[in-house]
This record gives C-alpha cells, structure tokens and sequence, in this order.
C-alpha cells in the first residue's frame, strides 16, 4: 500500500511534466489545423479559429492540380512499389538467409556497400538513365527503383534467420522444395515483420521528396510532398492554404500511425538495436 | 541420400531467389554508383552532348570552391543537431521507461513528428519562425525578448533554426530505440546498485548509461549519416538561402546538378559526401570495440 502510494506520488507530476513537452512537441501539428480552419484575418492573432472556416480545404482538393490527383499519384507510387519490394525483398532474404550458394558472402557485401552510397551519388546517372530509357518525368522514374529495397532484404533476412532451423528442416525431410518452404511455412511465419517492413517502406515512398523532385517535371504526375511544394510556391501569401495542404499531406500518415503503432515501432527498434 | 547432399545440389537454388532483387540492385544501384564514379572525370553538362575527360579537375575545383567549404561549415552546424537531439531523447526515454501513466499516448506524441511527412512540417515550421508575427516569436517577445532573431529571414541564425527542427523530427527516432535497449537492462542489476546504496542519479550515470552506449553510439552514427544524406526539409523552406547560409553539401550537390546541370562536378561532391560517410562508418568499426560496453 505505501508503495503504491509513493509511486503515485512520483509517477503523477512525471506524467504532467512528460505531457507537457509531449504537447510541444505536437504543437506545431495542433497549430496547422487551427490555422487551416482560421480565416486570412486571423492567421498568427489568435491560437484558436474564431469559428470554423472551411474554404482553405475546400481550395486545395479543388482547381487545376488539386490534393485529388496528388493523392492518387502517391497511392499508385506508394502501393505498387511497397508491394513489390516486400515481395521481391522476402524471396532475396530468403535467399540470404536460408540457402548457401556460392558468392552469396560476396553478393551480401555488395548489399551491404550499397546501404552507405548516399542518394545523391546515383541521382544523376539516374538521371541521365532515365532518360535514356524514356521514363524521366513518368511514374516508372520513381515505381521501378522503389521495387527494391535494399533495407527490407537486411530487415527480412535478420528475421528469416530467427525461424528455427528445425522447422525448415522438418519440411526438407518430409520432401518440401524450398519454394513449398517459402510460400507455406516461411511467408506465414515472417507475417509480423512483413506487416513491419510494410509500414515502413509504404511511409517511406509516401514522404519521399527527393525523388520526385529530381524525376518528375509535370504537375500532373506530382505527387504529395512535391505537389505540396508547387501549391505553397504559388501561393506563398495564402497561410490558411498553406496550413490545409500540410494538413492534408500529414493526416494519412498518422492514420497509418495510429493503425499501425504497435509495427512501426517495433521494426525500427528491432532492426536498429539488432543491426 | 544425406540431407546435406541433397541441400547442397538444390544451391543453384539459391541464385533463382535473389536474381530478381539482385537484377533491380545492380540496375538502380551498383550501375548509377560505378557510372557516377566515371562522371568524376568528365565535364559532363547534360545540355551539352559534347563531353571530354578531364582528369582530376572536378577535384582540383572542388577544393578550391568557396561554396564548396560554406557546404561542409553548414553540414557541420546541421550534425550538431546529432547529439543535442540524443541527449534530450535519452532523458525522455528513461522517464517514460517507468515514471509515468500513459505511456503508450506520450510514446506516440514524441514520435509524430518522424512519421509526418517532411516537407509538410517543413512549411509549418516556416510559418512558426516567421520573423515579425510568427507564434514563436511571439512567445519570445511575451517573455521579454525584444529583439527576437529573424530566425530564416537571418544568414546567421538560419540553419541553427533548421537544427531546431532536425532535433524536434530525430527525438521521437532515438527515444524508441533507446526505449528498446532500456528495456535490455536487467532489473536485478539495478536493484543490486540500490541495495548497495546507490543514489538514483549515480545508477542512471555509472550503470545505465554505460550499458546503453552501443545504442548511443550506433544512433550517433546513424543520425551523423542520415542527417547528412537529407536535405528535403531545408529545400522545401530556404533552398539553401538566404545568400547560401543554408546550403549543406547534400543541397549543393543536388544544386550543382539540377540547377546548374554540371554533372560532372556535382559527381565529384557527391563522391567526397560518401567518403565522409564511409570515413564514418569505418570509425565505427574500429572503434566499437574501445567504446561500447558490452
């Protein structure tokens, strides 16, 4: 009983504090949305709207490039590349992880190399490839090199190699091929860190800036974080729209966020405290 | 026959599960990184089809490129955010690995920011920052700051606003994964500290801390890479401005290239960034061994 009491004691104004600095830290996030919802006089003279002003939002998903084509692009990008590098990423660590060829040492190491190169290194001969390949300022730019990560292969194998060996080896006796294995003991098993490595690179392709700006010209293909960008360009004086098109980039996130806390944030801890 | 033998015969096995990954890697990766290494020596622009080797001059340029040494002075004020940002995370994630109520709630509010998109914060951070009405400056003022910095308006102020920012995005990162090695830490050898007499600050210094620095040193080393690879944030509010005081070397390189279309040059820099980075990590290396308590 005195112990319960005492961490009470200490617990309660650890918790107010925490929540504090943990409303800092989301401020910025809180004042976006009031602003959105402020109307132009408003904007940096109050903290709250004065009443709910909707005409920001209904500005950025209407005119000629609005958040709709944004939002479709991305879901196209973000959707067939993280299908894609999950799968081709699993059969890879697989490979890594469960099967002993020769050079596999070597092939790894070249994987590992790769994780160091920094972006910029490859964007331009990217670049100058792409466009050899008539595919600069089209989808394929951004969808074809996000088809393969080399960070799920690294997360996948770490994973693959926990599976006890027993299992697998069980399966090889009783006749299964290492396909069988894969698709009927290995993929099942592995259903937690997909789900991870999922999460992860899905948020990774939605956010990603770099790219698109380096590969895609037309307004029509932007995506998101790009078509955020042309949006506050054009209308730099207009902070009630500014603050609705963040809104609008950030919500899915922490939608997703919010769905899928418990992954996220064990495959970061997990690969990061492992690797 | 053995189940060894037949394990070995069905190797060629292993080649058909990472070709299709290995094809893309080699494409998109290994390719682009070997031919950048070649644009090195050239003078390729792009606009212009003609193009001639010319050795070590990209080099030669590079270190005699005023921009060139104002990137590395920017990078090196952006990394300290690398630290700062550690230590307030190490704080937090020792109060929030026992003290307090709500634990999954607080988790979650300090590890927004890293989720969200950043470009989309990078707008909102403009606006907080803005000089003369700007909440931020605002609150300065309230407390009796007359003169409060002009933050992005200000060459000498402007890319310690961009490490503010970089500290509030990397702090939910380093607290979950020092959560993660805290987690690590056996019970039984802190209560044998507080038997023993131990005050609670000198477990935290003497004992905790010790046993999580693999984690201090594997998030150092990563937050040093990251933070030196990224530059969305800061091309999404300054693009490198005002008069170059934002312009890190990762922006400069994307600069040299996509602006000035100077390939060649902009390969030479890029070079030079993944020398630092290898330099890094091969530090690590050698040095885990001294640092890090196992």
């Amino acid at each position: 009983m005195n112990n319960l009491v005492s961490s009470v004691k200490t617990k309660m104004p650890l918790t107010v504090l925490m929540l504090i600095c943990g409303v800092f830290m989301i401020l910025p996030f809180l004042w976006m949305v009031s602003t959105s919802l402020q109307s132009p006089s408003e904007v940096f003279t109050r903290w709250l709207p004065s009443k709910l002003d909707w005409r920001s939002h209904e500005r950025i998903w209407t005119g000629d490039y609005n958040f709709i084509t944004y939002y479709l692009n991305s879901l196209k990008i973000s959707i067939i590349s993280t299908v894609g590098a999950v799968f081709l990423s699993a059969f890879a660590a697989y490979g890594f992880a469960r099967i002993e060829f020769r050079g596999r040492n070597a092939m790894f190491l070249v994987y590992l190399s790769m994780m160091m190169i920094p972006p910029q290194v490859i964007f331009v001969p990217k670049f100058i490839m792409f466009n050899w390949m008539h595919i600069y300022n089209t989808h394929w730019a951004l969808i074809l090199p996000g088809l393969f990560s080399i960070f799920g292969v690294f997360m996948l194998r770490q994973f693959f190699m926990s599976i006890p060996k027993e299992i697998t080896e069980s399966a090889f006796i009783d006749g299964a091929g290492h396909f069988r294995i894969f698709f009927k003991l290995v993929l099942p098993l592995a259903k937690p860190a997909l789900a991870t490595f999922t999460i992860i690179d899905f948020s990774w392709h939605w956010n990603d800036f770099e790219n698109a700006l380096v590969f895609l010209s037309s307004p029509n293909l932007y995506t998101i974080p790009l078509g955020l960008q042309n949006f506050i360009l054009e209308n730099n004086v207009d902070y009630n729209g500014m603050m609705a098109a963040a809104t609008a980039a950030i919500v899915p996130m922490i939608l997703i966020f919010i769905i899928g806390q418990k992954y996220i944030i064990q495959g970061i801890s997990g690969s990061a405290v492992k690797g | 026959m053995s189940k060894t033998s037949w394990m070995r015969k069905q190797s060629w096995l292993g080649y058909v599960f990472i070709l299709p990954n290995m094809l893309g890697v080699l494409l998109f990766f290994v390719v682009p990184a070997l031919f950048s290494f070649g644009l090195i020596f050239t003078d390729y622009q792009f606009s212009n089809p003609n193009v001639s080797f010319t050795g070590m001059d990209n080099i030669k340029r590079m270190f005699q490129d005023d921009q060139f040494y104002n990137a590395i002075k920017n990078t090196a004020i952006f990394l300290l955010s690398v630290p700062v940002s550690l230590g307030l995370s190490f704080v937090v994630a020792l109060v929030l690995n026992k003290n307090v109520y709500l634990k999954g709630l607080l988790r979650g509010m300090f590890f927004l920011p890293y989720i969200s998109s950043g470009v989309a914060v990078a707008f909102v951070w403009m606006l907080l920052f803005q000089p003369s009405q700007g909440p931020i400056n605002e609150i300065l003022r309230w407390i009796g700051i007359v003169s409060p910095p002009g933050w992005f308006a200000d060459t000498e102020t402007a890319m310690y606003a961009i490490d503010i920012i970089q500290i509030w995005f990397l702090l939910g990162y380093n607290m979950i994964i020092y959560l993660a090695a805290l987690q690590e830490v056996s019970p039984e050898l802190l209560e044998a500290a507080k038997i023993d007499g131990a005050k609670s600050r000198t477990v935290t210094w003497r004992i905790v801390w010790p046993l999580v620095s693999p984690t201090t040193f594997m998030l150092l080393i990563t937050g040093l890479i990251m933070t030196m690879k990224s530059f969305s944030i800061i091309q999404a509010i300054t693009q490198g401005g005002p008069s170059g005081s934002t312009t890190i070397l990762s922006l400069y390189i994307y600069k040299t290239a996509f602006s000035y279309y100077e390939m060649g040059y902009a390969s030479a820099i890029s070079w030079f960034l993944f020398a630092i980075i290898m330099g890094i990590t091969v530090i690590q290396w050698i040095s885990q061994k001294r640092w890090v308590h196992y």
